[in-house]
């Protein structure tokens, strides 16, 4: 028998033996420094009041809203069909599975949209897609949809179009003798599919 | 981080690439092994000839320690690898077909065409039934489909179905690979020596 074989079988019982000792690499997903600046720059993400509110109204099932604000908060008061994910319990397996579901987008909103940017920027650093950030929070959804200021005479017609919308959002949302009654259809359990695991290299042999 | 096809690290069409030489690697590999030749093959089941399980033991325990230590070193993601799903009944059954058909014939399929590849008959005529065999079971595969999906338990790994380590899968196979690899080869040596003439 050839020496060299009793050098490789001492190799391999080595390396083997070696493999008992290490622990398995667990990798949670991630994306690179560049992109997640690219990604940040980008003002993409940011959607207006208007549109949630639209697609509020229309009951658009593709639209998640997340209130990122703390349990307390959201307890007091939150738009419709909101969730609550509170910014410290996002990085908890718990936490995560409303986002990165296909066929959802989800909008992620605090009282301003500074803490919706910072949840923002933690889930696409966990390569999340289809997050977005409600421009202006809820003051702004305040300000903009529950007491519409109406615009200068001197506006486009386009100014006072939005002004028309919002004041019937506003009807919609507020319940001011419309539809939209009772506060338990405020929160409702939103049925998510787990996360799918990264994408696996299809083959065989 | 690996895998690099999947990953983004190289384009689909590099991968194409890249396929296409591990193909060949992979076809040249077998040929200067040995396995073009069905004497070879079938030698592992009368005993004058274990290449056939030492190659494949020898690719089995290279890739099981050197996938966890790739793992340990953050080059790859084993979470992303693919992982054959596993139908019991089915398996099973094909997997006693393949020996009864590596026996008979004397190839496995890969082997069959790299050694049509070296102008060898009898692989042409087993690489021909390969395709009428794959043609018969297309066509009989509603009959089978209810055997041929039973028994599904996912894409599972031997430590998702027991717990243990993968680490002690690897070390427990890598001992007896390499147990296997100094048996053969004195069952070999015995075997061998009432042959009088062995050539291939």
């Amino acid at each position: 028998m050839n020496r060299n074989y009793y050098f490789l079988t001492a190799i391999m019982f080595v390396l083997a033996l070696g493999t008992l000792f290490i622990s398995e690499r667990v990798v949670s997903p991630q994306i690179s420094p560049d992109e997640l600046l690219w990604d940040v720059l980008q003002p993409t993400r940011f959607v207006t009041t208007d549109q949630i509110a639209k697609r509020l109204i229309e009951k658009d099932p593709s639209l998640l809203l997340v209130d990122v604000r703390p349990a307390a908060e959201y307890n007091k008061f939150t738009l419709p069909n909101a969730v609550n994910v509170p910014l410290d319990s996002l990085i908890t397996p718990a936490g995560q599975e409303y986002f990165g579901n296909p066929g959802t987008k989800v909008v992620l909103f605090s009282n301003d949209a500074i803490l919706a940017n910072q949840a923002w920027v933690l889930l696409r650093r966990m390569a999340f897609k289809d997050n977005y950030v409600m421009k202006g929070g809820l003051n702004g959804w305040i300000k903009t949809i529950i007491q519409p200021e109406r615009p200068p005479q001197t506006a486009p017609e386009t100014a006072f179009e939005r002004y028309d919308f919002r004041k019937a959002a506003r009807l919609y949302f507020t319940g001011a003798g419309v539809v939209n009654s009772g506060k338990s259809s405020s929160k409702t359990k939103v049925v998510f599919k787990r996360r799918k695991k990264a994408a696996v290299a299809a083959g065989g042999c | 981080m690996g895998p690099i096809a999947i990953n983004g690290l190289i384009s689909a069409n590099l991968n194409l690439v890249i396929a296409v030489f591990l193909g060949m690697g992979f076809g040249f590999v077998l040929e200067a092994s040995g396995f073009s030749s069905a004497r070879n093959i079938a030698g592992a089941f009368y005993g004058y000839n274990f290449v056939v399980v030492r190659v494949f033991f020898t690719a089995v325990i290279v890739t099981m320690v050197g996938l966890l230590y790739l793992s340990y070193f953050g080059w790859l993601n084993l979470s992303q690898i693919f992982i054959l799903p596993t139908y019991l009944p089915s398996m099973i059954t094909g997997s006693v077909i393949m020996g009864l058909g590596m026996i008979i014939g004397g190839f496995c399929p890969g082997t069959s065409f790299a050694a049509v590849a070296i102008g060898k008959i009898d692989a042409l005529f087993f690489a021909i039934g390969l395709y009428i065999g794959i043609f018969i079971f297309a066509e009989v595969f509603p009959f089978l489909e209810k055997f041929y999906l039973s028994g599904y338990l996912g894409h599972i790994t031997l430590t998702d179905l027991t717990g243990i380590k993968a680490g002690w899968w690897a070390f427990g196979f890598t001992v007896i690979a390499l147990v296997a690899f100094w048996v053969t080869a004195s069952i070999e040596k015995k075997v061998r020596k009432k042959i009088k003439e062995y050539k291939f």
